[in-house]
């Protein structure tokens, strides 16, 4: 019997419908991201300053131990929102299982949120703001430097682990490249020096501390690009959501024009140093930042039900070489192991 | 006296930890698509039998696959797929169902350990547990699990844990009239499974073949094994599923490398004398 194969199955799939289900996260992750970067990132920065600044940036330390803690309160709200259970936000930490990175951000954002508060809590009573009559003297006396150095892990994988999360899963845009957490936390770090900078320059301060965050957010800002073009480069086809698609705007106009181009060019030649120039490159920065967080996050959507990206980053390959037997492909095939040679790691 | 007083170690007891289920021999299914007659019996046995609600009905014109997808309210979908060049030409037909991977990324990602192996290796979400997070909904390759949008929780084919427990096959399995779909101990459906290609292949049928019978490289075998006789992408699955866990070490080195290495450049900006 003639085998025929009409072309419009067999190259467009199954009646070109995708296989797998869209990411449920939008807008509550893309701001958790914006606000857990900049807040570890600041952590980050005020505690580099004061182990290794001897002194000579205390109102940049002080300032970013504000902002460290005011971008983690909206943090905790906004994950819980998105749940479908909220009230069993909880469960998160019922086991500790690193292995997920949802499960090691969520003891992360834990584990963070107490060297913050205390941190926060010490700056505030020396600066004698309204209230903070009522924090124990115990919190006052805390050796500040102990504290901060303790709760650095915490913050490194506050930074680390966005990226990681959304790699580990199967949407094309996220799976396809290594370099997506790499990419978030380059974004963060220079999110974090750009909102310590405006929130210096608009308390008025004119400190030292500045000329040094603007040599730091160089260097971000050219990690993140780098970070940017490997990422773009190893996604090939499945970054198309970011390039041509639904969030290339967002992507060009706000995550590169804003995050990178303009605020490169605000603080360069004889605008650098300007304290007109410092603030906009600052707040176009930061809303670079947010639109990468937002163009990223809402790609996903886009990649999981594009069909042709499905196909394209479930092809085989070399690792993962399918069960189509040899004569399907047009390349040598490992088959893989036996089944009792793989037997699964559970616990 | 009465026999019914309720003693101080009675409400204890009640606090303790019940005994873990005792391992049983791993189960699964084999679907032999070259018997399915695409009755739809599969599909209807599991809604009753899980008491799933109705999804949104829609005419899709996709020959008579008017289910699409699996989904929260859907644990077994059957495809259609017609070859025909004028009069010549086959009938492809599968029963879709979760896969039940013998490492499975939904259960590597679920950061409450709501998803779980049961005693029958099967993978199985505690609907009690779940919150709703969604993890596990992007991590699936087959494009298994959804969450509900009433009771926001995850949900899947449950490989009718509870009719196992009783001693029984799952209501697809007993409900196919063919015996396309079948279920046992994993074992012996992998035997079954390769001696059903040997016998096709015998009668000429070299196209059959079977999808997740062994490991693929960086994917696990799967507990659901399939017999097919076209590319799996023709079926709606993915021709090579990826682990979303393989590249977990290099990611998380190149995302704490580039935050070190911005940390130090701070720290070094900052030592520096003015």
């Amino acid at each position: 019997m003639a085998m025929a194969r009409p072309e419009n199955v067999t190259d467009k799939g199954y009646y070109n419908l995708p296989f797998l289900k869209r990411p449920l996260w939008g807008w509550e992750i893309a701001w958790y991201f914006f606000c857990e970067g900049i807040s570890a990132g600041a952590y980050l920065l005020a505690t580099m300053a004061e182990l290794f600044g001897r002194g000579r940036y205390r109102p940049m330390v002080r300032v970013a131990r504000y902002l460290s803690f005011a971008f983690i309160v909206p943090a905790p709200p906004l994950l819980i929102a998105d749940l479908g259970r909220p009230e069993r936000f909880h469960h998160m930490l019922r086991v500790f299982k690193p292995m997920s990175p949802m499960n090691l951000g969520a003891w992360a954002l834990s584990a963070y949120s107490l060297p913050v508060t205390l941190i926060a809590a010490q700056q505030a009573a020396e600066d004698g703001l309204p209230f903070t009559g009522l924090i124990p003297g115990a919190v006052r006396n805390l050796h500040t430097k102990t504290i901060a150095v303790a709760g650095l892990p915490a913050a490194m994988t506050m930074i680390s682990y966005p990226g990681v999360l959304l790699s580990m899963t199967s949407t094309p845009v996220w799976t396809r490249s290594r370099w997506l957490g790499a990419l978030i936390s380059c974004s963060s770090m220079s999110m974090a020096v750009a909102a310590t900078s405006l929130a210096l320059r608009l308390s008025g301060s004119n400190d030292a501390s500045l000329k040094v965050l603007n040599k730091i957010e160089k260097v971000a800002a050219l990690a993140e690009a780098g970070t940017l073009a490997g990422y773009l480069l190893t996604s090939g086809e499945t970054a198309r959501p970011l390039t041509s698609g639904k969030q290339a705007k967002t992507m060009w106009a706000g995550a590169i024009a804003c995050g990178l181009v303009l605020p490169a060019l605000m603080t360069s030649g004889k605008r650098e140093g300007k304290r007109g120039f410092g603030i906009l490159g600052s707040l176009l920065t930061l809303a670079g930042g947010l639109a990468l967080k937002w163009a990223l996050t809402h790609a996903g959507r886009e990649s999981a039900l594009d069909p042709e990206a499905n196909r394209y980053a479930t092809s085989p390959n070399k690792s993962a070489p399918g069960w189509m037997p040899p004569t399907t492909q047009t390349n040598e095939v490992n088959r893989g192991t036996e089944i009792e040679k793989t037997e699964p790691r559970r616990h | 006296m009465s026999t019914d007083t309720v003693s101080i170690s009675d409400l204890l007891d009640a606090w303790a930890r019940p005994e873990p289920p005792q391992p049983q021999e791993e189960t699964g299914f084999f679907t032999d698509t070259t018997v399915c007659i695409g009755c739809k019996a599969c599909e209807v046995a599991c809604k009753q039998w899980n008491q799933l609600p109705a999804d949104h009905f829609q005419w899709t014109g996709n020959s008579y696959d008017n289910t699409v997808t699996l989904s929260d309210t859907t644990w077994r979908h059957v495809a259609f797929v017609e070859q025909f060049d004028g009069h010549a030409g086959r009938w492809l037909m599968m029963s879709d169902v979760c896969k039940h991977c013998r490492l499975a990324p939904c259960y590597e990602v679920c950061p409450t350990g709501a998803i779980i192996y049961n005693e029958f290796g099967n993978v199985y979400v505690q609907q009690d547990i779940c919150n709703g997070c969604g993890y596990c909904v992007a991590a699936c390759p087959f494009g298994v699990l959804d969450r509900n949008h009433d009771d926001g929780r995850a949900h899947k084919c449950t490989l009718c844990y509870d009719r196992q427990k009783e001693g029984m096959e799952p209501a697809c399995a007993k409900s196919c009239p063919t015996d396309s779909i079948r279920f046992g101990p994993i074992t012996q459906l992998r035997e079954e499974a390769k001696q059903r290609v040997e016998q096709l292949h015998a009668r000429g049928e070299t196209d059959a073949y079977l999808y997740g019978a062994d490991a693929a490289g960086e994917y696990s075998a799967l507990n659901s094994i399939f017999l097919l006789k076209d590319k799996p992408s023709v079926y709606n699955l993915p021709d090579a599923p990826r682990r979303p866990a393989a590249h977990l070490k290099t990611n998380y080195l190149l995302s704490f490398g580039a935050a070190l290495g911005l940390a130090a450049v701070s720290a070094l900006l900052f030592a520096r004398e003015g």
